[in-house]
């Protein structure tokens, strides 16, 4: 049984002021759930341990797609394979971070990767900051989270310019590069959740700006620029799939731009490897049976209940849970229906007494750094919930 | 472990403790659609007896409204026809009536004439007025869909309302139209 603490609810108006808008679901319902759920602290090591080992894999796996050109099996749309490339070659292209979901590691279950958010992941707010507000209200700052997200992204900014893991050099290596926030118009969740990225990185130390991806400049031999300003670093909350496939033009302007060297953009183009749900597939063909991985194949596979999901997708749009002879057993539609699709093994979720069912959301920034919860249905749409975790 | 960390450590290490005093700068402030376009001509066709659907839409410097009826007549809406229609819809939202703000499954047989209108663009600079109760509203965003005769209408719709602008050696204005989808990620999802 999971183990559920109650806290009061965080008041709307402190969420607002906090910069967290999107604090309410479409049916009304507050998205933060005031419950935490309790682990232990063999719990969060196992996370934490599981993550970093994923990750390492998850690179292994990007290097093999890379060498043997799977590039169109896992669906990279082609005319990213060249930034993916040039990016993947060059350290200063470096991970700022990403969010491993991950069924199981509560409730005595095996922890199992569900998928790995390394493009543009969100739910930062909620794990690095909404959590510990929650504690801070309650009184409970003396208690523990797994959870160092905030300092780990502080850090991992500085190592854009350090690029070792000693971060110490910082102050004196940094040259005073200029470095652009953005995301698109009207969706504040984004939004906010881009201004968050900038306050830490103006906290690491760097001179930084915020502008909408419409109102910036783009030129191959210029580079990135703002109100006629240029900037040498730039952060987006923009899926790469969504430049290659929705603005072709600027997919090559990002190119050109990486290749002269007159901007380095993150998350950098190769997460994009990372992202895609085909790099499951590819993580089951080098690491079979690997006991924190689930069977995934490009196929049905056979005589087992599983998951059939686009390899690009967002809010479990076009996703699919079939049985073992290949029935549709519960779906969600979406615009996804004409990706490539891939078949995943299914996996039980821990589910609570009102037959929730929790997935953890594990942030990885250089390595393993912050866990946050998620409670909905079998399969997550835009009204699951957050949900905060406490240590003991 | 380096990464349990409690809040009060965290805190005095960095400026978490301050910003869960006072939020982030600059983030409070909610964004709502940008429009570019002054105007909007859309093209609306009688699908079946009072239905009505969107058959296109451009933008444009003022704002024309073509009703193509069923009987293949064709007539440009006056300012003054526009304004009623408008003004009887928003009495229709006020009371919860509109075929906009509730659960529509026959919204893709077509929507009276009204509720066809605030469904298009131009009905969002119209009414404008009205929109702050229509925008939030879930039906509303589903049933505007609806109120487009191809779906490719109206995605083509909200791209070319946002239209790039560019420069002659810079090229700018990339996802204007673009309204992303949030929260990636899922149980079994994206």
């Amino acid at each position: 049984m999971l183990n559920l603490q109650k806290t009061t609810p965080l008041d709307t108006d402190y969420l607002e002021s906090l910069g967290f808008v999107w604090h309410t679901d479409s049916d009304e319902t507050s998205y933060i759930s005031d419950e935490l759920l309790v682990l232990s602290e063999a719990e969060a090591e196992a996370y934490y341990e599981a993550t970093n080992e994923l990750y390492d894999m998850v690179v292994e796996s990007a290097e093999h797609v890379i060498e043997n050109n799977l590039f169109h099996d896992i669906g990279i749309p082609f005319n990213l394979v060249d930034v993916i490339k040039e990016s993947w070659e060059n350290d200063v292209h470096w991970h700022l971070y990403g969010r491993f979901d991950l069924a199981g590691g509560i409730d005595g279950r095996p922890i199992k990767l569900l998928e790995f958010n390394a493009d543009t992941p969100t739910a930062l707010f909620e794990t690095a900051i909404i959590q510990w507000a929650m504690l801070k209200q309650d009184g409970l700052e003396e208690s523990s989270q797994f959870n160092a997200l905030y300092e780990a992204l502080i850090d991992n900014f500085k190592r854009f310019v350090t690029l070792e893991e000693d971060v110490s050099a910082f102050e004196e290596r940094y040259d005073g590069w200029d470095f652009l926030f953005t995301s698109v118009k009207g969706n504040s969740e984004e939004e906010n959740t881009v201004r968050l990225l900038q306050h830490i990185a103006t906290e690491a130390g760097y001179q930084t700006e915020f502008a909408y991806i419409d109102d910036i400049e783009f030129s191959a031999e210029e580079g990135i620029s703002y109100n006629d300003k240029s900037y040498e670093l730039w952060f987006k909350l923009i899926p790469w799939e969504d430049i290659a496939l929705e603005e072709s033009d600027l997919a090559m302007l990002l190119t050109n731009i990486i290749k002269n060297q007159k901007a380095i953009i993150f998350n950098p183009a190769y997460t994009l490897l990372f992202q895609s749900k085909g790099l499951l597939k590819i993580l089951w063909d080098l690491y079979p049976d690997h006991p924190l991985l689930l069977e995934t194949s490009f196929e049905p596979l056979e005589g087992q209940k599983q998951v059939k999901k686009p390899v690009f997708g967002r809010e479990g749009g076009s996703v699919s849970i079939l049985d073992a002879d290949g029935n549709d057993l519960e779906s969600v539609e979406g615009d996804y229906d004409n990706h490539k699709m891939v078949y995943q093994a299914y996996t039980e979720l821990a589910t609570d007494a009102q037959g929730l069912s929790y997935q953890a959301g594990v942030f990885y920034a250089y390595e393993a750094c912050g866990l946050g919860f998620r409670k909905g249905g079998k399969i997550l749409n835009n009204i699951s919930k957050f949900v905060g975790h406490l240590v003991k | 472990m380096k990464h349990l960390t409690k809040l009060s450590t965290i805190a005095a290490a960095t400026g978490l403790g301050a910003l869960l005093a006072t939020g982030v700068t600059g983030c409070t402030q909610q964004q709502q659609e940008q429009q570019q376009a002054k105007g909007a001509f859309v093209i609306i066709e009688e699908t079946a007896l009072g239905k009505y659907k969107i058959v296109d839409e451009f933008p444009a410097e003022e704002t024309r409204i073509v009703l193509k009826k069923l009987d293949g007549s064709e007539n440009v809406l006056t300012q003054a026809q526009l304004d009623a229609l408008i003004k009887e819809e928003a009495a229709k939202v006020d009371a919860g009536t509109s075929e906009l703000t509730q659960e529509n499954p026959q919204a893709s047989q077509g929507m009276g004439l009204g509720s066809t209108i605030m469904a298009s663009m131009a009905g969002a600079m119209l009414g404008a007025w009205i929109g702050n109760k229509l925008f939030g509203n879930q039906n509303y965003q589903n049933n505007r869909k609806a109120g487009y005769k191809s779906p490719s209408t109206y995605s083509k719709s909200k791209k070319s309302f946002n239209k790039p602008r560019s420069t002659s050696s810079k090229k700018g204005g990339f996802f204007g139209g673009k309204k992303s989808s949030s929260r990636s990620g899922g149980f079994f999802g994206g």
